[in-house]
């Protein structure tokens, strides 16, 4: 059965302010539905999408929108003289909408599920993680990604011939204009994929788009847009999403600038379908992309410390580049040897810039040569930012650890 | 300048060293021991607690087995010492050569030296019953070549020390006595003197007595007020003074870790 794996199925989720997108892998169907969520005045009921919007109309129900943005800033909603936190309001729903996938199939388990977000930050991620528990799922169920990687993910599960080169996208709906490039570069061990987005400013306001002089505006602005942006660049394909592109006339001259000879496509919910492919990818022995891929969500360095292992010099990579930062963790202990700091070895993709960064041991205990044993812990709190926790376990009951711990952020 | 990444192996049932009254935890303070106590790892260490700890606990079965093979043989003792530096990656090759050295020239020494030497090393550990035991082993053994009165004397000097540091003043003042007959120094007429000053029971002997001028006395007996002064202000005296001006919750919980701390230093000192 499409849309589904051996015992359940797995889902990708676009998660945005005005519209939630839901796919299930290789499944063509896509759920659209405004993130919005609304109770029942008479009831202990809740319609999320275009009913929440019906029961507003009727008169029996009270809805709350942006729902993301109100649960970010930890706000609140007082519906039927109940105050709900936006956390609880986005959770329910979430529930709603993971319904709709499990009615059409059956009501089988989710097994995965990744949500594509415009831009990952730590609060969502904790946000939506905690979201994913209360909904019954664990940890390693649920993952967030950047629309720059589910778009990564999107054109990598394409035929190659359209993602070989470089990949243009745009992408406009009510609340962003932006356009991303994906380029692959081959390598002797691995190929990369580096994929980078800009923010446009000329975003506009999608309901001018209902006259003629607003549609020749945004013509227009866009045209503009894709000049600066595109170039002479050559492309394998460009891609067009957003709500703002369900219909094209308007934008004749922008259609255009961007054919020639360039391929030109429509995917309506390429984040959720992207997020679905991601999902499906967590389910198989061996994945189905076996890039390093470079995009927001990812880092952008390798972090590895230079260590003597058995009286052999090596390197212990503690996270590579194109590792997802919030969910790379690594632990290790060391043992310093006429040394009385710890160092780690930042080098980015252009390893011209390699740097070394160095954590003083300061408040250490002092000890014999070779006698405190260090555990370092490293996380990520973005793609920039490394978090350091140094501790000092002491050597045994020759020299008891004295409790002393660091923390740094160093930036990367 | 390097850092030596270790195994995460950290055993859940540490190996108890009893001459050291310390559980180790991991290879590498396993290798720490056997490289700065060579003398409490040569007899005996090698053992089935310690094959049991490498196989179990550190992961390191193919040690022990090697191990295993040699104890049953009883031959190639002092190598497996030096594998278990090899293995556990904590001592450079240097070193580890370094160490077979000191393992060689130690094994050259006459019985007497080293059972002296091992005392000596206990003695330092704050090991005071178990290094006495071993000094009066060595005076209850015939004389020979290298059991000569200065050798003897060294030793009732050590074991006298053992019994001050235990509180054993009297046996203490055998000890030193029977040296000073031997070797008729004023080092140990000092130390007698003293005893009788940390001791009001303990009473120099009458012909000692006859050997002691006052001037003699007055110049130990200032001596050992500098001590006890130099004593009151040491590192340990300072802390207990610190303990004391914590607020009580502080000062109650420094109390009970220090008292701990002391009890099983006791226990190692009388064990």
């Amino acid at each position: 059965m499409k849309g589904t794996s051996m015992d359940g199925l797995v889902v990708g989720i676009d998660l945005c302010d005005a519209y939630t997108q839901v796919n299930c892998s290789d499944d063509e169907k896509t759920w659209t539905i405004p993130t919005v969520i609304c109770r029942n005045k008479n009831a202990d009921e809740w319609y999320v999408g275009r009913e929440a919007y019906a029961h507003t109309l009727q008169g029996d129900g009270i809805i709350v929108d942006k729902l993301v943005k109100l649960a970010l800033k930890d706000g609140t909603a007082t519906l039927c003289d109940i105050r709900y936190t936006a956390r609880q309001l986005l959770k329910l729903f979430l529930e709603h909408v993971l319904k709709l996938p499990a009615k059409e199939y059956g009501d089988r388990p989710i097994l995965r599920l990744v949500i594509a977000v415009p831009k990952l930050e730590a609060g969502l991620i904790r946000l939506l993680k905690e979201c994913g528990r209360q909904l019954g799922f664990q940890d390693h169920q649920v993952h967030l990604i950047s629309h720059p990687e589910s778009f990564t993910y999107y054109m990598l599960s394409q035929k190659k011939d359209l993602w070989n080169g470089v990949v243009g996208m745009f992408d406009l709906s009510a609340e962003r204009l932006r356009y991303y490039e994906m380029k692959v570069q081959r390598g002797m061990k691995k190929t990369l994929v580096l994929t980078e987005y800009e923010e446009l400013e000329e975003g506009f306001n999608l309901d001018i788009l209902s006259t003629p002089s607003g549609c020749r505006l945004a013509d227009m602005i866009l045209s503009s847009c894709a000049e600066r942006m595109m170039q002479k660049k050559s492309y394998s394909s460009v891609f067009l999403t957003g709500k703002g592109f369900e219909r094209q006339e308007w934008a004749e001259e922008f259609m255009k600038k961007i054919s020639g000879s360039r391929r030109i496509y429509f995917e309506e919910a390429l984040f959720s379908k992207g997020a679905a492919y991601k999902a499906m990818d967590f389910l198989e022995e061996k994945t189905r992309y076996p890039y390093t891929c470079i995009c927001e969500g990812r880092l952008k360095s390798t972090i590895s410390m230079n260590v003597l292992h058995k009286g052999q010099e090596t390197s212990v990579v503690l996270a590579a580049a194109g590792d997802q930062w919030y969910e790379r963790e690594a632990v290790l202990d060391v043992i310093p040897d006429r040394q009385k700091t710890v160092d780690f070895v930042v080098t980015p993709l252009d390893t011209r810039q390699k740097k070394l960064v160095s954590i003083p041991l300061e408040g250490f205990p002092e000890r014999p040569d070779r006698t405190t044993r260090v555990h370092i812990q490293v996380r990520f709190l973005d793609e920039r930012t490394m978090d350091v926790h140094v501790k000092d376990q002491g050597f045994g009951d020759l020299f008891p650890s004295s409790g002393v711990q660091l923390r740094q952020e160093v930036m990367l | 300048m390097s850092l030596l990444l270790c195994s995460q192996e950290y055993a859940r049932r540490p190996l108890y060293v009893e001459l050291l009254g310390i559980h180790l935890f991991t290879p590498q303070e396993l290798s720490y021991v056997i490289y700065h106590y060579p003398l409490l790892v040569l007899d005996g260490f090698i053992n089935d607690s310690l094959l049991e700890f490498l196989r179990e606990e550190l992961n390191m079965g193919l040690l022990a087995v090697k191990l295993e093979r040699w104890l049953k043989r009883q031959e190639k003792l002092d190598e497996a010492l030096l594998l278990i530096l090899q293995e556990s990656g904590y001592y450079s090759g240097a070193e580890i050569g370094r160490f077979k050295h000191r393992l060689a020239e130690l094994r050259r020494k006459p019985p007497a030296e080293f059972s002296k030497l091992k005392a000596d090393e206990l003695f330092a550990m704050r090991q005071y019953a178990r290094a006495a035991q071993l000094y009066q082993e060595l005076l209850d053994r015939p004389a020979d070549s290298h059991v000569d009165d200065g050798f003897l004397c060294r030793v009732l000097n050590n074991l006298g020390a053992c019994h001050a540091q235990t509180f054993r003043f009297d046996k203490a003042y055998e000890a030193y006595e029977k040296a000073y007959l031997k070797n008729g120094q004023e080092e140990m007429l000092e130390r007698m003197y003293q005893l009788t000053l940390m001791d009001s029971r303990v009473k120099l002997g009458e012909h000692i007595q006859a050997e002691v001028s006052e001037e003699q006395k007055m110049a130990w007996a200032r001596r050992f007020a500098e001590a006890q002064l130099h004593g009151a202000q040491s590192d340990g005296v300072m802390q207990l003074e610190m303990l004391f001006k914590k607020d009580s919750i502080r000062r109650q919980t420094g109390q009970t870790e220090l008292v701990h701390r002391w009890k099983q230093e006791f226990r190692r000192q009388f064990a």
